[in-house]
């Protein structure tokens, strides 16, 4: 065995990390699955009803929380790069896809939360307010679902707390925001014993113009990227391999009409195609996810051709062909295997490309539009408070810089070990 | 030889003809395809449904789909793009005021990107795997993983705001027109070093790393060894002999990625609020004006088509082979 620390090493510390972070909160989210599903069999309209995205999110990443750690444990044997030394570029890109998973876990609040934004508005990293609490009136009758919602689905907005610059505690609470002062009876507080309870909200990586956590923006924002990044290589994998295969299989016309096809898009500066489309076809997650996993399905045709073309005359296939082997079966059973390392570096490649237009297209207003925290959105956002807030351009182009600096890095390490000829030299 | 040429020409010609030709269909069907109703894409929303009736005949709406393809295509031939509604003018007429805005920022940007990744490869080859070597092909895979508009975001960041050497943003100072002509050279050339800077960078990334791989491989060959058995000096071998092995792949790669920079401009320009077709294009999407967008699109794809073609010419006088082997 080499030593060293080992990728299962890091993603162990990650999983110990959160565990003991957000103990409390993992312990909530447990009872809230338990209490969604006896909700369901005893009032399963009630409870497919209150199914929203933001509660599937929460319930899933606390499933996943618990089940991708033994899934790796049963499957170890199988998982041979859990066993690899560890490196910068897959240490980044681990910390990438926890956050994609378990973000509502990580993050103690909903990307879009915002509140008092005179107090908490483009706030420095490091920075924190203090939190008034006040008590909550509205109670919901019956199951314990309800109040166990309240606990771990983040909301966007919050009525019983208040973001104050500072609080001083006497007869009454007198508390500052924007350097004006405001009271409040004591009565309405939620108290902590004797005292009333205050606490402290750290900024980590300080706030937007609106108030909004950059670094739960940010842990959301690798969301989006992945997401697009994910979906839109599958895509292009799946149209590359396609088009790739039946060009070099069957020739002739279908291949030139691909390949000029292919030299046409290659020069195209790609970004106007897809603005193009996005502006008539209106632009959300799924039209951008699909606009750029089409337009980006030309290196990898490329590939696939030139090897059909030699695995063509090759006598394993043809004998192969000859036992009657449907295209499909081929295609997975004679040509992947061989193609499959080349095909990997340049998806890994497509996907910091895809990543990369998605952050431009955002940057330019056309990208998934303001509902979501996306890391280009968040830079145009920091564009405009240059002069007040380094830290709104600063965390985000340093993010993106990472993502593709380890996912170029990622996969030129892995074509260096993947190729059976570098590793004979 | 001369008939040889005249046949490549021809050749390639025909092809852009036709690639032009298929994207003006792309681009029509694009728009037909789209959902929505196309007066709605021609003219503002908030006019009288009269007018979009009038509209309607006008634009061919109401006949069918092939004559209507017929009529796009002879319109789009004879340069008549439609009406812009944000600017209300001809189409081609605010393509033509902001255009040499961008050629001419492209074209120095080009300048400098073949000036800069040249010398530095050159400068990088002389000794592989030396100082320079390493720091610059590090710098290049940092600079190859960075957007563009992150960078023009950060130099911004730190050139405007932090030391306030360069302006941030457009490309003239606002009391600009008081201004004589060498002033407003100056000021225009103070305007644009970031935006130079920052669409160069990538660039000059990407061709250093091609050239310098190039200059390697042909000063592995073993004609080199040759010369230099022969005695000839080194600085004859990299001129002479090195140089023009190594070059023309480049120019197939300047030609494809000429067409990728103004995709890049689209984006600096944004960043540096510059008047060139890529903000052009950006607020027409934004403004919903469609025949904008669409004659953008097609004096962008003519513009790569040509810059290919230009690219394929050169290297056909450049290189005797290829003329050579159009013969057969």
């Amino acid at each position: 065995m080499k030593k060293g620390i080992k990728i299962w090493h890091f993603l162990l510390f990650v999983w110990i990390l959160i565990l003991l972070i957000r103990f409390e909160l993992l312990l909530n989210t447990y009872e809230l699955i338990f209490s969604w599903i006896t909700l369901l069999f005893s009032d399963s309209n009630t409870a497919l009803s209150q199914l929203n995205f933001d509660l599937f999110d929460s319930m899933f990443s606390g499933v996943f929380f618990i089940v991708i750690p033994i899934l790796s444990y049963i499957y170890r044997k199988k998982l041979g790069f859990l066993y690899e030394k560890i490196f910068p570029a897959a240490l980044f890109l681990i910390l990438l896809i926890t956050c994609f998973l378990f973000a509502p876990l990580i993050s103690n609040k909903n990307p879009d939360f915002y509140k008092n934004i005179g107090t908490t508005k483009l706030l420095p990293p490091l920075s924190s307010v203090q939190v008034l609490h006040f008590k909550n009136n509205s109670t919901q009758p019956g199951n314990s679902f309800f109040p166990l919602r309240e606990k771990v689905v983040k909301k966007s907005f919050d009525e019983s707390i208040q973001y104050v610059d500072s609080a001083s505690v006497g007869e009454k609470i007198i508390y500052y925001q924007n350097e004006i002062g405001k009271e409040a009876n004591i009565e309405d507080l939620v108290m902590q014993g004797e005292k009333p309870y205050i606490t402290q909200q750290i900024f980590m990586l300080g706030s937007d113009q609106f108030g909004r956590d950059a670094l739960t923006r940010l842990i959301y924002g690798a969301r989006i990227s992945l997401t697009v990044g994910f979906g839109s290589v599958i895509i292009s994998l799946f149209l590359g391999l396609t088009f790739g295969f039946l060009a070099g299989y069957i020739g002739g016309l279908l291949d030139s009409v691909f390949s000029r096809l292919t030299d046409m898009l290659l020069s195209f500066p790609i970004i106007f195609l897809v603005i193009l489309i996005l502006a008539l076809f209106g632009n959300s997650l799924l039209s951008v996810i699909v606009v750029l996993g089409f337009s980006g399905w030309m290196s990898l045709f490329k590939i696939v051709k030139t090897e059909v073309l030699s695995i063509k005359e090759k006598n394993y296939f043809i004998s192969s062909k000859l036992l009657g082997l449907t295209k499909k079966q081929l295609l997975f059973k004679e040509v992947l295997p061989v193609i499959i390392v080349p095909v990997i570096v340049n998806v890994i490649f497509q996907f910091g490309n895809v990543i990369i237009a998605e952050s431009a297209l955002s940057y330019l207003g056309l990208g998934l539009g303001n509902n979501y925290s996306s890391w280009g959105a968040m830079i145009q956002s920091g564009q405009e408070y240059l002069s007040l807030a380094w830290w709104m351009i600063f965390f985000p182009g340093i993010t993106l810089i990472f993502t593709l600096l380890s996912a170029n890095s990622f996969g030129l390490s892995l074509s260096r070990k993947l190729n059976p000829r570098l590793q004979n030299d | 030889m001369r008939s040889a040429t005249a046949k490549l020409l021809f050749k390639r010609i025909i092809s852009s003809v036709i690639i032009l030709f298929l994207i003006i269909t792309f681009l029509f069907f694009l728009v037909r395809i789209s959902p929505g109703d196309p007066v709605q894409k021609f003219v503002n929303p908030t006019l009288s449904p009269k007018l979009a009736e009038q509209v309607r005949t006008s634009l061919n709406l109401d006949r069918p789909l092939y004559m209507q393809y017929v009529g796009f295509l002879t319109s789009a031939i004879q340069g008549d793009l439609g009406v812009s509604y944000t600017f209300r003018r001809d189409v081609i007429s605010v393509i033509l005021e902001y255009l040499p805005f961008t050629l001419i920022f492209t074209t120095i940007s080009f300048i400098i990107q073949m000036i800069v990744s040249f010398w530095l490869s050159i400068k990088s080859v002389k000794k592989i795997n030396g100082f320079l070597d390493k720091t610059l092909s590090n710098l290049t895979l940092l600079i190859y993983a960075t957007p563009v508009f992150v960078i023009g975001v950060f130099l911004v960041f730190i050139f405007s705001e932090l030391l306030d050497i360069f302006p941030s943003s457009g490309a003239s100072s606002f009391d600009a027109d008081g201004f004589n002509f060498w002033a407003r050279l100056v000021d225009y050339a103070y305007h644009l070093v970031l935006p130079i800077i920052t669409l160069s960078l990538i660039e000059i990334a990407i061709f250093y790393k091609y050239m310098r791989d190039n200059l390697e491989d042909v000063y592995n060959k073993l004609f080199v060894l040759n010369l230099r058995a022969n005695g000839v000096s080194e600085k004859d071998i990299l001129i002479k002999h090195v140089i023009p092995n190594a070059i023309n792949p480049l120019i197939t790669v300047a030609g494809i990625e000429l067409g990728i920079m103004l995709g890049g401009t689209l984006i600096v320009e944004v960043v540096f609020g510059l008047p060139g077709m890529g903000r052009l294009t950006v607020g027409a999407i934004f403004e919903r004006d469609y025949p904008l967008v669409i004659g953008c699109s097609l004096v962008v794809s003519f513009l790569i088509i040509f810059s290919n073609l230009l690219a394929d010419i050169i290297k056909a006088l450049l290189d005797k082979r290829l003329l050579a082997g159009s013969l057969n």
